[in-house]
């Protein structure tokens, strides 16, 4: 399985880590440069980590952990109001950013209330787009049993429900943090630290039970091959938007628009294959945005 | 009542209620509180009693008041009722016709100065607005359904999701006589 890790250093002989990562079978997924100092996130085999290690202390770098680099979740609040929204929500996307994934925060159009509470198809589908998604809720217990529970009970990707008081095991989702509940201030006491720390850890779970999942049967390419060549294409490079690629466990999203893009997209090669071959290509909710989901190897070789 | 165990929402909207008030500056303007609510039917209730304002105050004394042409000058002596004063003004005599020279000095086009210098400011009014901010900030946001209890001394409000039944409201009057209102 693939292990993602930060690289932290200086651009001196910074090639020769580069090599070293191309030889053991692993890509380059991110590189941030600023002056001399630069930040890689790098995918490796695990079994490979002590010689990637190695070559960092050799050039002066720090190697950091970061267990959801490569992925893009959804925190997800019953509404954007000030009830449950910047805090906790904001805390939990910026801890999980802090490990490394692209986060979204979105907020339901009817998500307040008990019997009101609601998602509608479109939404749902959006969530669906990424590779997990947390829901925060609140404080009353019977609210969350009774009614928040509806929320996600539909949601195909996994869901890791936050919320106040001790509910124990939620249906519909892989995991519950309790003892976060509404807030009015920013998460920075010691306990609430903590509890954020739970969260990342429970996501990191769920994600790593994701990707050994998909390691059953592997994907045809590492999506961060895809991204490689994707970003060559000109409508990516004149991209203003932040991270105009990010990485999803079993494939990619690119922010250019598809209905222009859809056949320049199909077209681009890898490993011999166009791309429309080895993986499905569909607009995404979010607008002006493309899904690139990668086929396994096996419904490649069958095809 | 709930079937549940609420023991941790209760004791986080008594921090969330503390966390508002402080950040409205209002907290020592609460004498006593009560928060119920009963998620299984559902309401929500928050009880208030209002501790005392500062006293009524007339413009003479918190400021300096001298005719001007077509209207009255005010220096302003004391900056903690600029707010109040401002907003008065504003009230009787309309924006256009206060004109703020400095951070101190106000012309107001087409006032007495005598009844300028006459003018009380209540800052009860003030408190009460505060308060109700709070209310709506702690209030969970699906309940839109209200019903409101205030007098001089203690302000209740009740919601609700659908409809207000008459046993809610009930419980609402009990807690605010409770809460010792007139």
């Amino acid at each position: 399985m693939y292990e993602v890790l930060l690289f932290d250093g200086g651009v001196y002989k910074i090639n020769e880590l580069y090599e070293l990562i191309e030889d053991v079978g692993g890509f380059v997924i991110q590189k941030t440069q600023v002056q001399v100092q630069i930040s890689v996130t790098l995918a490796i085999p695990e079994e490979e980590r002590p010689a990637i290690e190695a070559k960092s202390r050799e050039l002066g770098g720090k190697l950091v952990n970061v267990p959801l680099a490569g992925t893009e979740i959804a925190v997800v609040a019953p509404t954007l109001g000030r009830h449950h929204m910047p805090h906790p929500t904001c805390d939990i996307a910026e801890q999980l950013r802090r490990a490394g994934a692209i986060t979204v925060v979105m907020g339901l159009a009817r998500g307040r209330g008990r019997r009101t509470a609601q998602i509608s198809a479109d939404e749902r589908a959006i969530i669906e787009e990424y590779d997990a998604a947390v829901f925060v809720l609140g404080n009353f217990k019977d609210c969350i049993l009774e009614h928040k529970v509806k929320l996600f009970q539909d949601v195909t990707i996994p869901v890791v429900a936050v919320c106040g008081p001790e509910v124990g095991e939620l249906p519909s989702c892989e995991a519950v943090v309790s003892g976060v509940g509404r807030k009015v201030e920013r998460m920075r006491r010691e306990d609430e630290i903590h509890k954020l720390e739970e969260v990342g850890q429970r996501v990191e779970d769920v994600i790593r039970a994701k990707r050994r999942e998909l390691d059953e049967d592997p994907l045809f390419v590492h999506p961060a091959e895809v991204k490689d060549r994707i970003s060559e294409l000109e409508a990516v490079q004149r991209s203003l938007r932040p991270a105009p690629v990010v990485l999803h466990l079993d494939g990619l999203r690119v922010k250019i628009p598809y209905a222009e893009w859809k056949d320049q997209l199909a077209a681009v090669e890898v490993y011999g294959r166009r791309l429309g071959d080895i993986a499905r290509i569909t607009d995404s909710r979010l607008g002006g945005s493309t899904l690139i989901r990668i086929k396994t190897r096996s419904e490649v070789e069958s095809s | 009542m709930s079937e549940h165990d609420e023991s941790f929402a209760y004791q986080n909207f008594d921090t969330i209620f503390k966390q508002v008030m402080q950040e409205l500056g209002v907290s020592r303007m609460v004498e006593d509180y009560r928060i119920k609510a009963d998620p299984d039917a559902p309401y929500f209730i928050i009880s208030l009693r209002m501790g005392r304002a500062r006293s009524a105050i007339k413009v003479s004394d918190m400021a300096l008041v001298d005719p001007a042409p077509g209207g009255g000058k005010i220096t302003i002596t004391d900056e903690n009722w600029a707010p109040a004063l401002l907003t008065k003004l504003w009230q009787l005599y309309g924006r256009d016709a206060v004109e703020q020279l400095t951070r101190f000095e106000l012309v107001v086009h087409g006032a007495d100065p005598e009844a300028l210098a006459g003018l009380e400011l209540d800052p009860g009014e003030e408190l009460r607005s505060k308060l109700l901010d709070a209310v709506w900030r702690i209030f969970p946001e699906g309940f839109k359904v209200r019903y409101n209890l205030v007098d001089e001394k203690v302000m209740t409000i009740i919601g609700t999701e659908h409809d207000m039944q008459e046993e809610w409201m009930e419980v609402a009057r009990q807690l605010h006589r409770e809460m010792g209102a007139a």
